[in-house]
């Protein structure tokens, strides 16, 4: 294996262990409380952000060229965490205000909206984030570490996959759980849950809040990797991305949805880079944005169920004859 | 009016009615769709509410429910103000509504639609995901047990693992009331549980119904099938337009002649 694939290969293999938590972060919102949260990238550019200000240290480093709020340097794997906090924290703020009166569709529109508005204000607030050039710069983590520079890239993909197995044991068991199924019977239909005695507005807003920290958590992981976070990273139409991944892969199953980050945001995204350019510069990008949509349209139209659908849960004792499958379009609404 | 809110309080001590409505009004955009409703519910009785289309028994079962707030009025139940109660603290209370329309959780399985109903699940609190699965255990295994039973009275035990939304009509309606019992109500509002149910399952749902009632389970049946009523309830309420227009046993109300001018004549 040469070294130039091997930098590419750990470089993808990082880009996907961010993704997967990008969609165990999502999948728990939408898929399993049935929250459209279009606002989702918002949270990991804030997780991103906030490990970015505490691993920088004061902005008056580097010769002063970035402005930024806090300017802390912080011992791994602090800002990590916080990243998580903060993001947790910014969920509980939105949810508090678009999650508590408003039903669905409603949601959906307040959480695009903040998600605009949030860019807006970061682009132009300068001193908050360093504006549209964003943050760069930052110090890899235990960069003291006698390594060399694939070696590092080795070592950053093992500390990517242990965050992951930490975040799946945290989702595994909230999935897994009743509190899952009063997540998703929520998800299924409001009114009945809530007549049923659940606390749907506070199921919602847990679920939000711990969906919120683990995208901060991604954010974080990829600043950290390559250093450099600013607007444009996280354009609201990046939410689009990672819900596609989840529709394609399997909407309420973990494993679903780690394939559909395999498939949709790496895969797909690395497999435009070999094709080659035509038209006017740009265009081949641009058609990405059209092909995902697409993709998103097929699955729900052909597969409302991804490939890997939402589990059945089976108890001991159960009968012997076999359920049907679930087919038609009515499992989507 | 503060005289009958009065009366309901009182009414409502223990032996007496286990729910008290007076005065209840609600307004859909300048639209009265209920002036005035004003009853007890009789603990341990089957109460039917009927009235033709449009009477106000949707909304008079929302705004008990806690779907819908009313614009003025009370509600006691259980020697409880609960007339700003969130409908899932209702519930928890014991007061248990079931839906004209189905509202199975389709998504999941039959079994998965009673566990989910029962209420004070450990597994459901947030310290579960402190402690895991050995925390929530025992008490899923009760409560499995407890479905079991409930589906093979309903003779719905071989459909257990399947989803909800594949059932037909007339076995979501079944799953509906079970669900609710799972719930443990101490009054269960039932809301038109025939409706587009084939003749045959209208029967047994009328059997499981009495049987619940002979239990001691106290019910509110909104329900336009006269014969029905007739057969199930202890005493019936009858709305139009919005109010209370009488209450008593249905041969009483056959021969009052308001009743006959509002409802069965029409």
């Amino acid at each position: 294996m040469s070294s130039a694939f091997s930098f590419y290969l750990t470089t993808l293999l990082v880009y996907l262990g961010v993704d997967i938590l990008a969609v165990w972060s999502l999948n728990l919102q939408y898929g399993v409380a049935g929250i459209y949260n279009f606002a989702w990238i918002m949270f990991q550019a804030v997780g991103a952000y906030t490990a970015g200000v505490l691993t920088l240290g004061p902005d008056t480093g580097n010769g002063g060229f970035q402005q930024y709020i806090l300017g802390v340097r912080l011992p791994e794997p602090l800002p990590v965490l916080l990243a998580g906090v903060v993001a947790g924290a910014l969920a509980l703020v939105v949810g508090i205000v678009a999650l508590r009166r408003l039903r669905t569709d409603y949601q959906a529109m307040v959480m695009l909206v903040i998600s605009v508005i949030a860019l807006l204000v970061v682009e132009n607030v300068t001193g908050l984030f360093n504006g549209p050039a964003g943050l760069s710069l930052i110090p890899q983590p235990y960069g003291s570490l006698p390594l060399s520079t694939l070696g590092y890239q080795w070592f950053y993909v093992a500390l990517t996959a242990v965050t992951c197995l930490f975040v799946y044991l945290f989702v595994h068991r909230v999935t897994s759980s009743p509190l899952g199924r009063a997540l998703r019977a929520t998800r299924d239909n409001e009114d009945a849950a809530q007549a049923l005695g659940k606390d749907v507005v506070r199921l919602r807003l847990f679920i939000f809040v711990m969906g919120g920290a683990i995208a901060g958590i991604s954010g974080a992981v990829l600043i950290l990797f390559i250093g450099a976070w600013s607007p444009g990273s996280w354009a609201y139409v990046e939410t689009l991305v990672v819900l596609t991944a989840i529709i394609v892969g399997g909407t309420g199953n973990n494993f679903g949805v780690m394939l559909g980050a395999l498939l949709v945001p790496v895969a797909f995204n690395e497999a435009t880079r070999f094709i080659p350019q035509f038209g006017r510069p740009g265009l081949v990008d641009a058609l990405q944005w059209i092909v995902i949509g697409g993709l998103a349209l097929v699955f729900l139209w052909f597969w409302p169920r991804g490939i890997v659908p939402e589990r059945r849960r089976r108890f001991p004792g159960g009968p012997l004859v076999a359920p049907t499958e679930m087919t038609g379009p009515s499992e989507v609404t | 009016m503060s005289a009958s809110v009065e009366q309901a309080c009182e009414s409502a001590a223990p032996g007496g009615a286990i729910l008290s409505v007076a005065g209840l009004r609600r307004e859909f955009g300048g639209v009265w769709a209920c002036t005035d409703a004003t009853f007890d519910l009789r603990r341990g009785a089957i109460t039917s509410l009927i009235g033709p289309n449009g009477a106000g028994k949707s909304t008079v079962v929302g705004i008990v429910g806690g779907a819908i707030a009313p614009s003025a009025g009370r509600i006691v139940f259980d020697g409880t103000d609960i007339t700003a109660m969130s409908p899932h603290r209702r519930a928890r209370a014991g007061l248990v509504r079931t839906y004209q329309l189905s509202s199975e959780f389709g998504r999941l399985t039959v079994l998965e639609n009673l566990l989910v109903a029962a209420p004070g699940q450990r597994g459901e609190r947030i310290r579960t995901l402190l402690y895991g699965k050995r925390y929530w255990r025992k008490q899923e295994a009760e409560l499995l047990d407890q479905a079991r039973i409930l589906l093979d009275r309903f003779a719905m035990r071989h459909m257990e693992d399947e989803y909800a939304g594949n059932l037909s009509g007339g076995q979501k309606r079944l799953l509906e009331i079970m669900r609710a019992l799972m719930c443990q109500p101490k009054l269960l509002l039932l809301d038109e549980p025939m409706a587009g149910v084939n003749p045959t399952l209208a029967q047994a749902i009328e059997g499981y119904l009495a049987d619940l009632a002979a239990e001691g389970l106290t019910m509110l049946l909104v329900e336009h099938e006269l014969g029905l009523v007739e057969r199930l309830s202890d005493s019936v309420i009858v709305m139009a337009q919005g109010e209370v227009i009488a209450t008593g046993s249905m041969p009483d109300l056959r021969r009052r002649p308001e009743v006959l001018n509002a409802y069965l004549a029409g």
